[in-house]
């Protein structure tokens, strides 16, 4: 999922850069005029333990790997403006000192990391009722990275680095996701039904 | 404040991370899927050539790549909790 240099072409490089900027002054704005500072603390804490959890990467043999995300718990605990925050912080610190994704698709992992998994899971778990919450979850979880990988597919397919275009990355890294996004979607709804049962008011998005 | 429950449940992650990011990785010969379509393409790995970090994919100078990754996700959990710290100073300060 971490997109590494050399993958996208200038106009994606820049287009993407240009939507998480815009996004993340958007969302710091918002952030700083109704967030507490306990909810930025629970922020920075929910985003120490993602990126803790995204270094159990599972190998898969046939060459792939598997490993929790995050983006869509983030949005689903913190609500999706300190959602993105918290998945900014792990993405950027991932970049910066680890180089695990690349410095010039920093926006379009952003982007699809904790813009497009972070709101779209949370959006998925909100339309659920109170009793349904666990499934609502598992689905933000599920099609959250599904959503991403698809973006991901998009952004390597319409950039002129690779020779394969929007029909082949596509399918591919959606397919992809769909299958092992079961896992990211079973994960997350245990985390939100663990949450629940021990410390429900962390949950309170509206703050 | 961070609680010391999730303190024990970052250590603990961060303390079995190298069985499946090292070990494991080992085992199957894991490759990057990007890295491996790069390869196929016939494109150079520049990644040594414009590496910054001394802490490239989570090793450590000097240190074995089990213990390195361990060293390495300990750091980066510490730099994402000071920098989630000063973001919190400085958002919540703009607001008064």
């Amino acid at each position: 999922m971490h997109i590494p240099d050399g993958f996208l072409d200038v106009t994606v490089a820049t287009l993407t850069y240009a939507i998480s900027i815009v996004f993340a002054i958007y969302a710091f704005r918002r952030v700083s005029s109704s967030g507490s500072r306990d909810r930025l603390a629970t922020a920075s804490v929910l985003a120490a333990v993602i990126f803790a959890a995204q270094m159990l990467n599972w190998p898969l043999p046939g060459g792939t790997s598997l490993h929790f995300v995050g983006g869509a718990l983030a949005g689903v605990v913190l609500g999706p403006w300190l959602g993105f925050i918290s998945m900014f912080l792990v993405i950027l610190v991932q970049c910066l000192v680890f180089h695990d994704g690349g410095i010039t698709a920093l926006g379009a992992n952003l982007l699809n990391m904790a813009i497009i998994d972070v709101f779209s899971g949370y959006y998925l778990y909100r339309i659920f009722p109170d009793r349904y919450k666990a499934v609502g979850a598992f689905l933000g979880g599920w099609i959250g990275i599904t959503l991403a990988g698809i973006a991901c597919g998009v952004e390597l397919g319409v950039s002129s680095q690779l020779p394969y275009g929007l029909s082949i990355t596509v399918p591919v890294m959606g397919w992809w996701h769909f299958l092992l996004g079961v896992i990211e979607g079973a994960i997350t709804s245990s985390a939100v039904v663990y949450i629940l049962r021990r410390s429900p008011h962390i949950l309170d998005t509206r703050r | 404040m961070v609680s010391r429950k999730t303190i024990l449940i970052v250590v603990f992650l961060v303390t079995i991370s190298p069985i499946f990011g090292v070990i494991l990785s080992e085992a199957v010969g894991y490759h990057e899927p990007l890295d491996i379509v790069a390869e196929l393409l016939g494109l150079e790995d520049r990644t040594e050539d414009t590496n910054w970090t001394p802490l490239l994919d989570y090793t450590f100078p000097g240190l074995p790549d089990t213990v390195g990754y361990i060293v390495a996700g300990l750091i980066g959990v510490t730099i994402v909790l000071v920098l989630g710290h000063f973001l919190t100073e400085i958002l919540v300060r703009k607001n008064v």
